[in-house]
């Protein structure tokens, strides 16, 4: 496959005197950035030398040769301009006159540079040449320029700065492709605040390694770009970012000093202070260093990709140039003919051999190995007393229980320490049935592989005869525990018990330690947490196994690598093998597309998810991303959008304009509830894509743009969807008027519905309830209201209800203006009216076979005394026993009350209503206790309800 | 108590409004067995009054002594058992209730009801087999599939078990169970009836009205008799005795809606419909049903400012989107997203005729 790739750009060299460059800096620059000015100089006449770059040194060998080819050069893709650039040519062309002013003074800026560091072949016309080997993202505009240098050819300094401004633009066409950011500031939209001119700079383009050894740190707002892009931009050319100022730290990015701690702590340490318009310079003026490289290496660099950069090794090359660097001409592709040919997938090739290889962790593969060195010494020796010192000796365990995310080297450490410690390892994973070992032993361990287990944890002699001449030892490793589900019953169990017997080692291996199916083995186990590796160690891990592939890319871009994949190495290097099928030098940017989609996995705050749908670049989206995003929460980022989709501002849109969007967007959104109740109710959960797009992604898409603020005093941020708090008050308030319905229903005085009674009732009550307080004197008033509740049936909780409905945001409370004493008098005076109140009670009918209790809401909804109820409900049984005793003493006044109350009962008993006598006092707390629990009375209770119920006539009624 | 309550007739003799329905029902009920009754009209008609002076009729003064209970049924409905629990007002004779408020599970409730009201025939007095009645409000809020179940559990039982039903708009309730209804349709009294049931209510509590009072009570109330009785009564607690000119007083709520419509007019931003939110959400914490809220906002005020515009096209379509949006409701769920959606509907309607009419 190589071969082929390389004769097909052989074939382009020949046919198309442009293509080179086009594979030269694909193959080119991530080395060509680590090397320094003077290596390249180096390397060029080195190149010279070099036999197999004969065909492309007559490029700049000599100048002579060197017009020749340019003339070639000129010719082919003036022709192809002609075809192509009638489209091209408008684009590129208007973006040049406006950069003209960047141009001059990048020319004063470049010359002495380009100058200095292409002492050796110091031709103007290369560089004017040059323009072409950098811009490599497409070619339609690489012949443009080449088109124009070919003109300006009179003129070469000035058309290296045309052929920059021609080239900004593919860098801003590839820049909108790649991240959906644009050359523009259109990022997304954070708390940060907006750079002041964002957009509004031409975002360079320099060599890919420009900003290479370089560390930045960034701080507070930047002028044009938004932070997001201008780490972007630093790691695409090479540079590091950190979070901090330390005297790593080369420069300090900032365009305003907002003397914020990390330039104090710059100042301290004497870091370079560096603006954007520095920063833009600074890759800008990589370019010449640059645009003499690809040509001077042009076929060369891409057939010695294979030797590294790292100075000793190219020392190597170096030091037997010719003989090496014939051969040399195929290596990659030998290379990669190996990899097809063993077909190894990388994670196995380079698995790692011995302990120390372990990227990260090392501490914990330490501790494991002093666990498994020293197991024999503890546990080892007759069982018993193994076991008599584990007792003793609490820190030692006779398993240890590896844990970590997948792919960070687990079983790979476990593998590896046995191993060298002369273990024999037994590796039963998820893939073997691990079930209760059958107790039968005696069946034999021909039978499942549980009882191997078993049978190797019992018996160490006959485990170690398997192989006894190799190994002496043996260690079980327990591959996966957390998967022990379903299919191996009583797994965990039974490795717990074969942990307690054992007689060899057992390391167990699992993803998640604190899983429930775990708990109790983690008891018994030493628990040893791995942690992910830092990106720079696994940047570090992989760039070894990209050398001895010889791939070429860089370290920073393996960092983003490994940053993306969240830690599992062995995610990345799958990655990476599969990236390097199809290219062998792998950039920044070609990592950061790949992985892409991959980032979106990790979890996306609902917030995070409606500031990218609403972000200015929300129209940019791809759907499956929006879809994505309004689906990592699809009940929550509904609603945000609901409330938050008034303060959308979209661009270029007036006032009209907007509103009929709104609209649009509220339909929109009223269409998401309506599908939702399909969804919810009908379980038509296929409708939830449509759900999505309907309730999210439509109005963001109708209203994306600037968010801005409706209130005064409110905080620019998205706020957290009302409906949830809004909906939860209306219930409770729902309920509340429930409770207020019983009530005036059971009164019998109406028989009105719970929306008639809100509707049409509830403002007369309210004034019923609260004018005479207001107008009439103190002792009249309170008694007329309480009058008025008692004919409803309206408790205290239920005046609440009332007064709390009666009440609008912007209104006055309607008990407004009564005095304090008044509403204290009305309270006292209801509950002294509680004393021989009668209260129609809502009937505890049991259904047949229904044993369900009333909650409790509902049954002290149908008690009037809920207050004083809740207090005696503390101590019922003392409440109880002293009823019995003060039972003989009130008798005599219970006597008068009780008769009036007597006809009373009897009136009612005609009339065939079952009747709840609320004393206070006495009998009260015993029979309201059966009205709150339903059934049931406490033993106390009874007697109390039956000595009353001589003296009333009412006991059979009441007892139900 | 208040006045609404205690001038309710009791009997169907001394109803005043509706009298030739009330005659009608008498009759039906003594000569014959009573068929299922289907109930429907506004609201504050009289409906419920009529049912309960006809069960009155049917079983005498037992009907009146109802008990409020709190049912809970436990359903078993294939695999899994559904609790339910909902308030019921019942006598020995009937049982009423509402159940559109268990929700979507209401169909479980209708038939288990039934069924078991079917389980235990009351006997009267003369031996005979009796039948009882079981009374269901709001009907047509019932689901499609209770009201699916109802229509067979109605013909099953029909021999132990009539139906009263009770609704506002009958468009709501299935064709099939209105063909097995006797309908009667209750019409709203006219302002001439509103102000004789008022000065009748006057008369007994021994006021004095002026003239022309009771019938601009009558025109506030939107014929609704239940609404005049009760803001005469806030009247008279408000001042008394009256005067001449005195200002009936709307309902809190009623105001507050007269408020959002006047926003709506005066100004059409996002920032005044997120204004509007507030106010409705207000609302629909108060309990006030969104149905209602809408139906308030477009008719008392929206139209009404409209007509002085003198724009009868565009009220056209305001009352286009006002039904469109309240059948979307009715699908819906969240009745606040609706609302905002006619609001926000509304306002783009009105501020583009506002530009092309005035620049």
């Amino acid at each position: 496959m190589s071969d082929i790739r390389k004769w097909f750009m052989k074939a382009h060299e020949k046919g198309n005197a442009s293509a080179p460059k086009s594979t030269s800096s694909k193959a080119g620059p991530a080395r060509n950035a680590a090397e320094t000015a003077p290596l390249k100089s180096e390397q060029a006449s080195e190149d010279l030398e070099t036999a197999a770059r004969r065909k492309t040194s007559k490029f700049f060998g000599k100048d002579k040769t060197k017009v020749k080819d340019e003339k070639e050069v000129e010719e082919i893709p003036a022709k192809r301009k002609l075809k192509t650039d009638s489209d091209d040519l408008a684009k590129p062309r208007p973006r040049k006159v406006t950069k003209v002013v960047d141009d001059d003074d990048d020319d004063d800026f470049d010359v002495p540079i380009s100058r200095k560091t292409r002492d050796s072949t110091p031709s103007k016309k290369l560089k004017s040449g040059s323009g072409r080997g950098i811009a490599s993202k497409t070619v339609d505009n690489d012949e443009d320029d080449d088109g124009e240098d070919a003109q300006d050819k009179e003129t070469p300094l000035k058309a290296a700065g045309r052929g920059r401004g021609g080239r900004a633009a593919p860098g801003a066409s590839t820049g909108g492709r790649g991240r959906g950011g644009g050359r523009g500031g259109f990022m997304n939209f954070g708390e940060r605040k907006d750079p002041p001119h964002k957009g509004e700079k031409e975002v360079p383009e320099g060599t890919p390694d420009c900003l290479a050894g370089l560390t930045f740190v960034i701080s507070g707002t930047l002028d044009s770009l938004e932070r997001e892009e201008a780490e972007d931009l630093i790691k695409r050319h090479g540079g590091r970012i950190t979070g901090s100022v330390s005297k790593k730290t080369t420069y300090l990015l900032c365009d305003e000093d907002i003397g914020g701690r990390k330039s104090e702590k710059a100042k301290e340490l004497g870091t370079k202070f560096l603006t954007e318009d520095g920063l833009f310079d600074m890759i800008r003026s990589s370019k010449p260093v640059k645009k003499s490289l690809p040509e001077r290496t042009n076929k060369g660099t891409e057939k010695i990709c294979a030797p590294p950069k790292t100075s000793p090794q190219k020392e190597e090359t170096r030091g037997k140039p010719l003989a090496k660097s014939s051969p040399n001409k195929v290596p990659p592709a030998k290379g990669k003919k190996k990899i097809i040919e063993t077909s190894l997938p990388w994670t196995e090739k380079y698995r790692p051999k011995v302990p120390n290889e372990i990227v990260g962790n090392q501490s914990l593969v330490t501790q494991l190995h002093n666990w498994l060195s020293h197991w024999h010494d503890q546990f080892g020796g007759t069982g018993s007393k193994g076991k008599g010192k584990k007792l003793n000796d609490a820190g030692a365990k006779k398993a240890v229980l590896l844990s970590g995310t997948p792919g960070i080297g687990k079983t790979t450490s476990a593998k590896l320490v046995s191993q060298m410690l002369g273990f024999q390892a037994v590796e039963v994973n998820a893939s073997d049935s691990r079930g209760k070992a059958n107790s039968n032993i005696a069946k034999g361990i021909g039978g499942s592989n549980a009882n191997t287990v078993k049978e190797l944890v019992n018996n160490e002699a006959m485990a170690a005869n398997l192989d006894r001449s190799k190994h002496p030892k043996t260690v079980l490793i327990m591959d996966e525990v957390d998967g022990m589900s379903a299919g191996d019953r009583g797994g965990v169990a039974d490795l717990i018990a074969s942990i307690k017997i054992s007689k060899i080692p057992i390391i167990c291996i699992c993803n998640d330690r604190y899983s429930q199916k775990l708990k109790s083995l983690v008891n018994y186990c030493l628990p040893l947490n791995y942690r992910k590796p830092t990106k720079q160690q696994m940047a570090k891990r992989l760039m070894h196994i990209a050398k001895a592939e010889g791939l070429e890319i860089n370290e920073i871009a393996l960092e983003e690598l490994a940053e993306r994949v969240n830690g599992d190495i062995r995610l990345a290097l799958n990655q990476l093998q599969y990236m390097s099928l199809s290219m062998s030098a792998i950039k920044y940017d070609d990592i950061r597309q790949r992985l892409l989609s991959s980032a979106k996995d990790e979890d996306i705050s609902p917030f995070t998810a409606v500031d990218k749908l609403f972000g200015y670049n929300g129209g940019k989206l791809r759907m499956d991303e929006r879809i994505d995003l309004s689906m990592s929460d699809p009940d929550l980022v509904p609603l945000l959008i609901q409330e938050n989709y008034l303060n959308y501002r979209p661009s270029g849109k007036d006032e009209a304009k907007r509103m009929d969007l709104l609209a649009l967007a509220a339909e929109s959104i009223a269409d998401g509830d309506i599908i939702n109740v399909q969804i919810r109710r009908y379980r038509q959960w296929q409708l939830s894509q449509s759900c999505c797009v309907a309730s999210s992604i439509l109005p963001a898409s109708l209203l994306h743009g600037s968010r801005e603020v409706l209130e005064q005093g409110e905080r620019n941020f998205n706020r957290f969807g009302g409906w949830l708090g809004k909906n939860s008050t209306a219930g409770k308030n729902r309920r509340l008027m429930e409770d207020l319905h019983v009530h005036v229903l059971a009164s019998r005085e109406s028989s009105a519905g719970r929306e008639t009674l809100r509707v049409d009732y509830l403002s007369l009550l309210l004034s019923r309830l609260t004018s005479p307080l207001q107008t009439l004197p103190k002792d009249e008033a309170v008694s007329e209201v309480v009058d008025f509740m008692n004919s409803y049936s309206i408790s205290q909780e239920d005046f609440d209800t009332i007064m709390e409905l009666g009440k609008f945001k912007g209104r006055e409370n309607p008990l407004e203006g009564v005095p304090p004493p008044v509403k204290a008098a009305l309270t006292k005076k209801y509950n002294e009216m509680n004393k021989t109140r009668m209260v129609r009670v809502a009937d505890m009918v049991q259904l047949p076979g229904v044993k369900k209790a009333p909650k409790k809401r509902i049954a002290a909804m149908l008690e009037p005394t809920v207050d004083s109820l809740r207090d005696e409900d503390g101590e019922p049984l003392a409440d109880n026993e002293e009823e019995n005793g003060s039972d003989a003493e009130e008798d005599s006044e219970e006597a008068t009350d009780g008769q009036k109350l007597e006809s009373n009962l009897k009136n009612l008993n005609a009339r065939g209503i079952q009747v709840e006598l609320d004393l206070k006092g006495a009998g009260s707390s015993g029979s309201r206790k059966a009205a709150g629990k339903g059934r049931g009375r406490g033993k106390a209770a009874d007697a109390s309800a039956e000595k009353k119920a001589t003296g009333r006539g009412s006991g059979a009624k009441r007892k139900r | 108590m208040l006045w609404v309550d205690k001038y309710r007739p009791k009997s169907l003799d001394k109803v005043i409004v509706h009298e030739d329905i009330a005659q009608n029902l008498k009759k039906l009920v003594t000569e014959q067995d009573c068929p299922h009754l289907l109930f429907y009209g506004p609201s504050g008609s009289g409906k419920k009054t009529l049912i309960m002076a006809l069960l009155k009729q049917i079983y005498g003064a037992s009907a009146e002594k109802v008990k409020v209970e709190n049912r809970a049924w436990k359903v078993d409905a294939g695999s899994r058992t559904i609790d339910l629990e909902l308030t019921t007002l019942s006598s020995t004779n009937h049982v009423e209730l509402t159940p559109s408020d268990a929700g979507f599970q209401d169909r479980y409730i209708v038939q288990e009801i039934i069924k078991e009201m079917a389980k235990n025939r009351p006997i009267d007095t003369k031996g005979k087999k009796g039948y009882k009645v079981l009374v269901l409000n709001e009907v047509d809020k019932l689901s499609r599939e209770a009201q699916h179940s109802l229509r067979r559990t109605m013909e099953k039982y029909s021999s132990s078990c009539r139906l009263i039903l009770c609704c506002n708009s009958s468009s709501k309730v299935t064709e099939a169970i209105k063909s097995r209804c006797l309908n009667v349709r209750i019409n709203a009294p006219s302002q001439e009836e509103i102000v004789k049931v008022l000065e009748f209510v006057a008369k007994k509590e021994s006021l004095q009205l002026p003239q022309g009072f009771a019938a601009r009570i009558a025109e506030k109330s939107n014929r609704s008799l239940r609404r005049a009785i009760l803001s005469l009564e806030t009247c008279r607690v408000q001042n008394y005795p009256f005067t001449g000119n005195q200002v009936i007083s709307p309902m809190d709520w009623e105001e507050y809606v007269a408020e959002i419509a006047t926003d709506m007019m005066k100004e059409q931003s996002p920032k005044k419909l997120f204004q509007v939110r507030g106010k409705v959400y207000e609302l629909l914490v108060n309990c006030i049903p969104p149905e209602v809220i809408l139906k308030f906002m477009l008719s008392q005020r929206l139209l009404h400012e409209l007509l002085k515009k003198l724009d009868s096209e565009l009220k056209l379509e305001v009352c286009h989107w006002a039904a469109y949006y309240e059948h979307r409701m009715r699908l819906g769920q969240k009745a606040i997203f609706h609302i905002e959606a006619f609001v926000a509907k509304f306002m783009s309607i009105y501020k583009n005729f506002l530009i092309s009419t005035f620049g």
